[in-house]
């Protein structure tokens, strides 16, 4: 079994502690993920970075505020500001988060769940149809961290998964670290969550670091990607074979060199999943 | 529950002063084998708060030192509560905390403290205003005589204009350099701050009154260049032009100015 998007390689998700050493020394990242809000601005020092090193490197817009699952109408205004800067930067894809983070009167600046269920899957399907309508390309989603679901469910999340990915032609960006911290909380096993997922339907993986609180854990983004996680990426490379990769800091920021020599194991350790995956085959 | 109602009753417990959700909320809800539903609320309820207090001590951090950690965490907390915040962006999040505290503190409190939220809002405005196209001293030079005495201009777009009656700006870099703090002093003439952007980096500058009224002339009132000559020459008798040429070429130099095409 294989994905059949192609793979960027290794990236790292572009924040401003670190514009200047990637102008200087140009490191061997293959590709740098953005946060699109950071760039809907009209001038400034964050857009000066983002076209320089778009001239270099592939990007990926990846936004927070979509609110795809919200009580409220799709933000037109924000779209279009996405796609003005899409045009710009021409990104890979273009990907939010499975979530709610709009209420019906206020900005929650949260990725909160949904309830997994028929309603829910309509709701979000024709949502992501309109998007997709405006930004002319498939809509990439990646599935969310959680502390309380809905007794509601009637779907598992990989199963709300799947069918929206049936109903809309939407990708995924598959978080692993979320899958585990999701299968932490709510006591699920992650590996099942992975393996349900249509491989065709990936295009890209998240990396990140957690808070573990030992009878929970919070996706803190402030740390280096723990022991499991990595186990966990090891196993899902090996079902899906290459898929971009991606590795988040959002706190906490370490010295770049530290952050390269992260992702440097996550190519060492993607590359020998994928070995055992060809002799395997 | 249908799910408009579910997410508003999420939308209230996150809004709520107390991380507890009410039981009807709790009660559709399901926790983990060690993560009951009560604490996973609890983490969304902080988590909605403390990301926005964040924000706030970074655009505020001038304020932030001047309050300390307590006095701050209470103005901000009943900021985000009197305004919940109404952009997909957090980056607007701020945009009303100097009004708040007007409306929110006694006078004598709250007006060298909203100064110098306003001080600190139009740092996070120069940062990323559009640029437009500031003229420069090779414009000036390339400007033919005859053009010079109906020169007009406007401010560039980065150009904040705040106007000061305490020692707002001290207190300002003394907070930046976290220094001790003499805040609150009223000036004995008020002042305006500039503050703008010259290519990526954010400047200010105070201006002496004179200076103020002249640039108001021209980027407000609409003065061309003879006129502020002409202005001058009250004050400045024949060194009126010299005088004016002077600043004009500060404001250039700075790169304040944008030409006005009639």
């Amino acid at each position: 079994m294989s994905t059949s998007l192609p793979s960027l390689g290794y990236g790292l998700g572009l924040r401003s502690e670190y514009y200047q050493q990637i102008l200087e020394q140009s490191p061997a990242v293959d590709w740098f993920e953005v946060i699109s809000e950071n760039y809907l601005v009209q001038g400034g020092k964050a857009l000066y970075y983002l076209d320089a090193i778009a001239e270099r490197y592939p990007l990926v817009m990846h936004g927070v505020s979509l609110s795809i699952g919200g009580p409220h109408p799709l933000d037109t205004d924000y779209l279009k500001q996405l796609q003005q800067l899409a045009a710009r930067i021409q990104p890979a894809w273009i990907s939010d988060h499975l979530c709610w983070s709009r209420g019906s009167a206020h900005q929650l600046h949260d990725l909160l769940p949904l309830p997994y269920t028929e309603e829910s899957l309509y709701h979000v399907a024709s949502r992501v149809l309109q998007v997709q309508d405006v930004l002319q390309r498939p809509l990439v989603l990646e599935n969310v961290s959680s502390y309380v679901r809905a007794k509601a469910d009637e779907f598992t999340e990989w199963e709300f998964l799947n069918a929206l990915t049936h109903l809309t032609g939407c990708q995924l960006l598959l978080d692993v670290n979320n899958v585990y911290v999701s299968s932490r909380n709510h006591g699920f096993d992650a590996w099942t969550f992975i393996h349900n997922l249509p491989p065709q339907s990936i295009r890209q993986l998240h990396l990140a670091g957690h808070m573990d609180y030992g009878d929970y854990v919070v996706d803190t983004h402030d740390h280096p990607v723990c022991d499991p996680v990595w186990a966990l990426y090891q196993q899902t490379l090996e079902h899906l074979g290459p898929v971009s990769t991606l590795l988040e800091r959002d706190d906490h920021f370490p010295p770049f060199e530290d952050l390269l020599s992260e992702l440097d194991k996550a190519r060492s350790l993607g590359a020998s999943a994928l070995l055992r995956r060809t002799l395997c085959a | 529950m249908r799910l408009t109602d579910w997410q508003r009753a999420f939308e209230e417990h996150l809004l709520a002063e107390t991380p507890v959700a009410g039981t009807g909320f709790a009660a559709t809800l399901l926790g983990g084998p060690t993560l009951d539903v009560e604490t996973g609320l609890a983490i969304y309820h902080n988590a909605y708060l403390s990301r926005l207090q964040d924000v706030l001590r970074q655009d505020f951090g001038a304020l932030w030192y001047w309050l300390g950690d307590d006095e701050f965490a209470s103005l901000t907390e009943a900021y985000v509560r009197r305004y919940p915040s109404a952009h997909y962006s957090l980056r607007w999040l701020g945009e009303r905390f100097a009004g708040f505290i007007q409306e929110h503190l006694v006078a004598e409190q709250s007006a060298p403290l909203a100064e110098l939220a306003r001080l600190e809002w139009a740092f996070t405005l120069a940062f990323d205003a559009p640029p437009g196209t500031p003229l420069t001293l090779d414009d000036m030079a390339r400007l033919p005589p005859p053009d010079w005495p109906g020169l007009q201009v406007n401010l560039a777009p980065t150009v904040q204009q705040i106007f000061c009656r305490f020692n707002t700006v001290e207190t300002w870099r003394a907070a930046k350099a976290k220094s001790a703090l003499h805040a609150g002093q009223p000036l004995d003439a008020p002042q305006v701050c500039l503050v703008w952007r010259d290519q990526q980096i954010c400047r200010y500058r105070s201006l002496e009154p004179a200076q103020t009224c002249a640039l108001a002339g021209m980027v407000s009132t609409g003065w061309c260049f003879s006129e502020l000559c002409e202005r001058l020459a009250v004050s400045h008798g024949e060194g009126a032009p010299l005088q004016a040429v002077s600043w004009l070429k500060q404001w250039v130099q700075d790169g304040l100015l944008e030409r006005r095409i009639p």
